[in-house]
């Protein structure tokens, strides 16, 4: 059923003519009849009127001459109580009339007023079903349809929206089995890539183990393949949670942890490899710092990708600083650096995915794009936000806030955490 | 040292982990699959200290062959290699007593605590 436009149907149309005709018939047939039969009685009650005056004349005349006077004054009496009667009659008639006529046009509008009702509301039931299930169906239920039926114009409507329905339905189906293919792709890849590249990385970690016995560029050569193979680990890892926030089931298991901790183990994790360029590596720790509702291995990856970044795009001998405060209900960790910067139009997408620095520099620092991208996701699931400010050539700041345990309350202060950040 | 069952269907990484165990001194028996490590359990109960499961295998997984094991009361501590960093979410675990998760590619020094924890 493919229908361009609603038109007003020939049944809609038939009903209100016929509705229409049929009161204005009742009202006018009435009226015509009434007003008819009135005007025939009325000259009946004038002729007969007339004529009573007349015999009552007569009579007097013949009274005056004296003729049968008793005869003649009964029938002046006579004639004077007849016309008594029949101004009774027409009085009746007359009151007739107007209860007919009234009749009629009580009938007349009652039963327009029955039609429009009788019309308004097979068209409401129908136009508040669909009202209802427009509202269902823009909520998200793809599954809601209406009842066909009733006036031509309304089933239309009817069938039209369970179309719209059907289609959308369908489409969604589609797309969720798209979404289904390219998760279990995602999957699958990650999964049947891992057993070979483990392979690849222990059997080069196992010659290195004979360092001794390899030649220095022997040595180096399994470096690189370790190096390399890390880095496909690394986005293998990225896909895999991408593919998990994209269909929604990347999860994170929090508890309560000192954040304090947190951030000492990601500066712990990557202290070596940012001081084997060169670099200064600084580190502040509000004393107090509270605990937050956090999935260690999350919050690490997050922070180990935010030094990663820094370390990577900044040049040997920069400094890199991690700072730590509480501020307002959340705790801030800020990761600064010295380095290049980024240029405004690159920060406005930074934490969009397959968003990198210049293609030199990428070149060179060959991370995979996403990382940003999954620390966005993984801190808002945290119920905190991320940022990044910059100036190109004077370096970036990246801003985590997450929300504090018992902000409301007092600060809770843990003596080991507070002891370590000293 | 204490003899460890280590299981995949790999080769590959069969001959990778006996290699890297063995270096570490301990004794190491394969099974390619979880078949395999039900049989081999059950031929000398009490004969491992440990088991080395891979999650995902053919024919019987590391998981299965675990818990047919639990069911007839064998409760050699078991560690799970799985593909997955996170699959303890994928599949309900919760039945069985599983002392850890080593993760692909294996962090081996991250192996090695563990096995150390568990086996001494």
């Amino acid at each position: 059923m493919k229908k361009g436009r609603l038109r007003l149907s020939p049944s809609l149309a038939n009903r209100l003519t016929i509705g229409f005709a049929i009161a204005f018939a009742a009202l006018t047939g009435m009226a015509v009849i009434g007003v008819a039969r009135f005007l025939e009685q009325r000259q009946d009650f004038e002729d007969a009127t007339a004529r009573s005056y007349q015999l009552e004349i007569d009579a007097r005349s013949r009274l005056a001459r004296g003729e049968d006077p008793r005869a003649a004054r009964s029938a002046v009496v006579s004639e004077q109580r007849q016309r008594q009667v029949l101004r009774d009659e027409i009085t009746a008639d007359t009151r007739d009339t107007a209860l007919l006529v009234g009749a009629g046009l009580i009938a007349g509008l009652t039963g327009a007023a029955l039609l429009f009702t009788g019309l308004i509301a097979s068209m409401r039931r129908p136009l508040e079903d669909l009202v209802e299930a427009s509202g269902r169906l823009a909520g998200g239920d793809l599954e809601t349809r209406v009842a066909v039926g009733g006036l031509a114009e309304t089933a239309a409507l009817g069938g039209a929206f369970n179309e719209m329905a059907a289609e959308l339905q369908r489409r969604a189906g589609e797309r969720d089995q798209l979404d289904r293919m390219k998760d279990e792709f995602v999957l699958t890849a990650s999964h049947e890539l891992r057993s070979p590249l483990t392979s690849v990385q222990g059997f080069a970690e196992l010659l290195l183990l004979e360092r001794e016995r390899l030649s220095p560029k022997q040595a180096e050569t399994v470096e690189v393949i370790l190096d390399n193979t890390r880095h496909l680990v690394r986005l293998l890892n990225d896909l895999l949670d991408l593919a998990r926030s994209d269909a929604g089931r990347l999860t994170i298991r929090r508890e309560p942890a000192a954040a304090a901790g947190l951030i000492e183990d990601a500066v712990r994790a990557m202290r070596g490899q940012i001081e084997a360029r060169g670099q200064a590596l600084g580190l502040e720790i509000e004393p107090g710092l509270p605990e937050v509702e956090a999935d260690r291995d999350r919050i690490r990856q997050v922070l180990v990708n935010l030094l990663t970044n820094a370390n990577e795009y900044c040049p040997e001998g920069a400094s890199i600083g991690v700072k730590a405060r509480r501020l307002d209900a959340d705790v801030e960790i800020e990761v600064i650096d010295d380095g290049p910067g980024i240029p405004a139009q690159q920060l406005e997408h930074i934490f969009e995915r397959f968003t990198r620095g210049d293609a030199g520099e990428t070149q060179r620092v060959g991370g995979t794009g996403l990382g940003l991208a999954i620390s966005k996701s993984l801190v808002e699931l945290h119920g905190g936000s991320i940022e990044a400010e910059s100036t190109a050539g004077r370096g970036a700041t990246f801003r985590v806030r997450l929300p504090a345990i018992g902000s409301a309350g007092p600060t809770v202060t843990h003596p080991t955490t507070a002891a370590e950040a000293s | 040292m204490a003899k460890i069952l280590v299981a995949d269907d790999s080769e590959t990484i069969l001959l990778l982990l006996r290699t890297r165990l063995e270096l570490e001194g301990h004794e190491v028996e394969t099974a390619a699959d979880g078949e395999d490590v039900v049989t081999a359990v059950l031929r000398d109960p009490g004969a491992h200290a440990l088991l080395l499961l891979d999650a995902m295998m053919p024919r019987k997984s590391g998981i299965d062959a675990l818990r047919e094991l639990r069911e007839r009361g064998i409760e050699t501590p078991a560690l799970v290699v799985s593909a997955h960093a996170d699959s303890r979410d994928d599949t309900d675990q919760s039945d069985l007593t599983i002392s850890g998760y080593i993760a692909k590619p294996i962090d081996f020094d991250n192996l090695f605590t563990k096995i150390t924890e568990l086996t001494s």
